[in-house]
């Protein structure tokens, strides 16, 4: 009896395996490599070098210190132009304190069109144009909008997926902004103290 | 392992590999089997093609009000013998939906149809031809949108004297 439970056990496991490997299997062939699947609080945004509407060359990583609100979005897509009313307004009352609203349009008119109606949503933050790279490594998006808040350390705080209360969306960009950011030499200078203590901790007990 | 066990471990194998490749990729929209249609050369004929869209979803019809929203278009491309005169689309509803309350969007949502007109010339030797094409559409549903896809959407047409 024991051992037919522990069978049972086993099939079940195995087949919610199988489901999970089948999905991703399936994504990877017709994608490649997700970079972001799952859960992705607390992964690091992947990083990207899009094309805006005025022709620059615009990275994540430029952003670093600040909190991204990255906002994939298409002229096609009705949900997404409620938001934009917002975005433009948080930008406004947070861009102070920080925040920088980032539109991806993952559209395949032509970046005129895009841009058009970008201004006549009132668009007062970058518009990037959109790639399958881009989509795939922040986890396929096709359910539009998605919406990543990404902290000023570069990590992911949360993700949103359709259309939200505006509230929800305001209380995810003042996480994005509660967050620290502490540059690399700043961590190397406080590690390196951390260690002169150490070793000075050290020389006191030996002597 | 019992023989029976093997069994059952393959077949659930099996299932969860075919559930987990098809799960991510299935359209929310479905084309009615058409079957063989047959005509006469020299003659035209309307094919009613009846499409269904799942119940959480809604499409753009083929005159949505915007320019911007990608209407649902059927291509249907076919030999010289069989050729498509004409499509005629089914009217859009107008709807009000709660992400964009004022504005209404011309959407077909639940099961419509859309009628090809087939001219088969009198020319035409008798024989069976296929007929290929594709129904393109953006859906969405009350909170979000997908981007555009297509079904294929095939039939056979058979020419008689």
């Amino acid at each position: 009896m024991k051992r037919n439970a522990l069978v049972f056990v086993a099939l079940v496991v195995a087949i919610m395996a199988m489901l999970a490997s089948g999905k991703y299997l399936d994504r990877t062939r017709r994608h490649g490599a997700l970079k972001l699947v799952g859960d992705v609080q607390g992964v690091t945004a992947p990083d990207f070098s899009l094309v805006s509407l005025d022709g620059r060359k615009v990275s994540l990583s430029e952003f670093r210190g600040k909190a991204v609100l990255l906002n994939f979005w298409a002229t096609w897509c009705p949900p997404c132009k409620v938001e934009m009313p917002w975005f433009v307004d948080l930008q406004r009352q947070y861009g102070k304190d920080g925040l920088v609203v980032l539109g991806v349009a993952m559209d395949d008119s032509e970046p005129a069109t895009i841009a058009k109606f970008a201004s006549s949503m009132g668009v007062n933050y970058p518009v990037l144009l959109g790639t399958d790279k881009v989509s795939d490594d922040y986890g396929d998006v096709q359910y539009l909008p998605t919406t990543f808040y990404i902290g000023r350390d570069g990590m992911i705080v949360d993700k949103m997926t359709g259309l939200l209360d505006r509230k929800d969306i305001e209380g995810a960009v003042k996480k994005a902004l509660s967050t620290t950011y502490r540059p690399v030499s700043v961590q190397q200078s406080q590690a390196e103290a951390e260690m002169k203590t150490k070793s000075a901790a050290g020389k006191e007990t030996t002597q | 392992m019992k023989p029976i066990a093997a069994v059952i471990s393959f077949v659930f194998l099996l299932a969860g590999l075919a559930y987990g490749q098809g799960m991510d990729n299935k359209p929310p929209v479905i084309v009615a089997p058409v079957g063989t249609v047959q005509i006469h050369a020299g003659a035209t004929k309307d094919v009613e093609l009846d499409f269904r869209i799942e119940s959480e979803f809604h499409i753009n019809s083929h005159t949505p009000h915007s320019p911007l929203l990608i209407p649902t278009a059927l291509k249907l491309t076919g030999p010289e013998q069989v050729m498509v005169a004409d499509v005629k689309y089914p009217a859009g509803r107008d709807v009000t939906f709660s992400f964009s309350p004022d504005e209404k969007l011309s959407v077909y949502s639940g099961d419509f149809s859309i009628n090809a007109l087939l001219k088969a010339p009198a020319t035409t030797p008798a024989g069976t031809y296929p007929l290929k094409g594709e129904l393109r559409f953006q859906a969405c549903d009350h909170s979000a949108c997908y981007p555009p896809r297509s079904i294929m959407v095939d039939f056979q047409v058979k020419v008689v004297k």
